[in-house]
């Protein structure tokens, strides 16, 4: 077969070069992280083997479960924040209103502008003496709910959640506004000859439909919340005092402030796997209710 | 369309111009400040400006550099972005069009890297990069951003190829052509529509990319827009009025990008995403 043994060389010149850099930088390094986080090293000297002495030390250091803390107000803002509005957002502007245009363009806006620039934008806006939030309250007679609203540890993680959720909102809102626009007619048309509308049509058929929707969403911003690195590193670099600090910024300040390449790859490794023992526990949980 | 009622409409109205006014509020502040001198802005930070001060536009543009991070951003965002899209269009043509005893693993190799944090790969990459005397180079960046969005670029150009009728390559194979000719000729050209998609989705990705940069690039002459904003707001701290001209310059463009594809970046983001 002259054709077939030809068209194997092609498949192997095609697939080839897409997978020595895919795998090359985005899987192997992965194993390689692994290896790291059994070392001790420094990134210049020998490499030490030390079993989990890293782990175990990470899970022993409060810094780091402070992060983890952080993480899961992220997590948890996140979802409380984007998905209720996304939704709601998704299912007014699904009614074919005046003006949804606009505002469906405006909603998504915050989500292809660059974590930086939200990050920068929002410095200004929490700024203590000239930002946009102080003086606002200012303008509206009410100084005494001015806050320092980064530096103040009670404030901090509640700020950076609301630039998160701003920024994130709108992406929920258009993955709930394309699940509702594949419902299909006869769904809605049944529904009415069976006297449900408004409010109860959306309760007992709409919602229900989005079903796999929301689980896709739910993991999605689980996930995200995890990755989140460049807002806050911007934002407040994780101060004051660790205050603010996520798991990718402990990473990061291991690694590269530290120097502990070892220790970094550790946080990095219980990084990927916080993320997925909470995406499996979701897809458990949402599959056994089916 | 049934009626519907008045006090529905006023609630939904309310909550979406809320939404709306959230959304620009911040946005709009800053570039009304932008305008401003130093003085009127601290003096009051609602005002309308009085005159509109260019001269901070000016200003920014020279002190933070902005031409030589828009240049490198521009450069690598392009250079990626080319090479990604060659590359995964080909994998997902053979992924697609092809059966073949590995296909299956492939395929799932290539998804896989939708779930990976790339926090997980940082440290080895700095440390690849490092041992090939690449940091700081334009291509340690170009490797990791062409990497990274391999998985999305295959997976959403494997499902639109899938979908083609075969008679598609039989017609081809008549006349003569070989496979990769079958590819260029007639797969490429009418995968365009979600090769726009996957083009405009890389180009927001690799535009807005900052962990890598932060971490592999250290001179300024390479800093990237996102790395030499950050940058230059953490050192300029005198002058807010310069650093929110300097933030105008750099959402100008993105704004504009979106407000004229924003259908396809919609739909491509949410197909990212709802697979990612």
């Amino acid at each position: 077969m002259q054709t077939l043994k030809r068209s194997r060389f092609a498949i192997f010149i095609g697939l080839f070069p897409a997978l020595v850099i895919y795998l090359g930088i985005a899987i192997v390094p992965i194993g390689i992280s692994l290896y790291y986080s059994l070392m001790n090293w420094n990134g210049i000297g020998s490499m030490k083997f030390i079993g989990l002495d890293n782990y175990v030390q990470m899970l022993q250091d409060d810094t780091f479960w402070l992060s983890v803390k952080n993480n899961v107000i992220i997590m948890v803002t996140g979802l409380i924040g984007q998905i209720p509005i996304g939704l709601l957002m998704a299912l007014l502007l699904n009614r074919g209103m005046k003006g949804s245009g606009f505002f469906r363009t405006v909603g998504f806006m915050p989500v292809v502008i660059s974590s930086v620039m939200v990050s920068l934008i929002f410095g200004m806006v929490y700024n203590t003496e000239y930002g946009l939030l102080n003086n606002l309250l200012g303008f509206f007679g009410l100084e005494s709910w001015q806050q320092n609203w980064l530096s103040d540890s009670k404030w901090s993680m509640l700020s950076i959640s609301v630039a998160y959720i701003w920024q994130n909102c709108g992406l929920y809102m258009v993955m709930f506004l394309a699940a509702l626009q594949n419902i299909p007619d006869e769904v809605n048309e049944a529904a009415e000859l069976d006297g449900a509308t408004g409010f109860k049509k959306t309760r007992f058929i709409t919602i229900p439909m989005l079903r796999s929707t929301l689980m896709v969403t739910i993991v999605y911003s689980i996930s995200n919340s995890f990755r989140v690195f460049d807002l806050i590193q911007v934002l407040t670099g994780g101060g004051p005092a660790h205050q603010t600090e996520v798991m990718t910024i402990y990473m990061y300040n291991s690694a590269f402030m530290n120097l502990r390449y070892g220790y970094g790859s550790a946080a990095s490794i219980l990084i990927l796997l916080f993320s997925l023992i909470v995406i499996s526990i979701v897809n458990r949980v949402t599959r056994e209710k089916d | 369309m049934k009626k519907k009622s008045p006090v529905f409409q006023i609630f939904a109205y309310t909550f979406l111009s809320l939404f709306a006014i959230m959304n620009i509020i911040p946005i709009f502040w800053m570039v009304i400040n932008s305008f401003k001198s130093e003085q009127e802005y601290s003096a009051d930070p609602f005002s309308m400006p009085t005159g509109l001060h260019f001269s901070n536009y000016a200003e920014a543009w020279r002190i933070a550099n902005m031409n030589v991070y828009f240049l490198n951003s521009l450069l690598i965002t392009f250079v990626s972005l080319i090479v990604t899209v060659l590359l995964g269009s080909l994998a997902a043509y053979f992924l697609a069009r092809f059966s073949f005893k590995l296909r299956g693993l492939t395929y799932s190799l290539f998804l896989l890297g939708m779930l990976v944090p790339i926090h997980a790969t940082l440290i080895p990459i700095f440390l690849i990069m490092q041992k090939l005397s690449l940091i700081d180079t334009y291509l340690s960046l170009i490797l990791p951003y062409t990497a990274f969005h391999l998985s999305l670029t295959v997976f959403i150009l494997e499902g639109f190829m899938r979908g083609f009728p075969k008679d598609l390559e039989e017609s081809g194979i008549m006349d003569g052509a070989g496979i990769f000719r079958i590819f260029w000729s007639i797969i490429l050209p009418i995968t365009r529509p979600a090769m726009a998609t996957v083009v405009i989705l890389n180009f927001i990705y690799n535009w807005n990319e900052y962990l890598f940069a932060l971490v592999l690039i250290t001179s300024n002459a390479l800093k990237t827009l996102p790395l030499g904003l950050a940058n230059f707001v953490g050192i300029e701290t005198a002058s807010y009025t310069l650093q929110m001209s300097a933030l105008t310059i750099a959402l100008i463009p993105i704004i504009v990008f979106y407000l004229l594809l924003q259908k396809q970046l919609v739909t491509g983001m949410t197909a990212g995403a709802v697979k990612g």
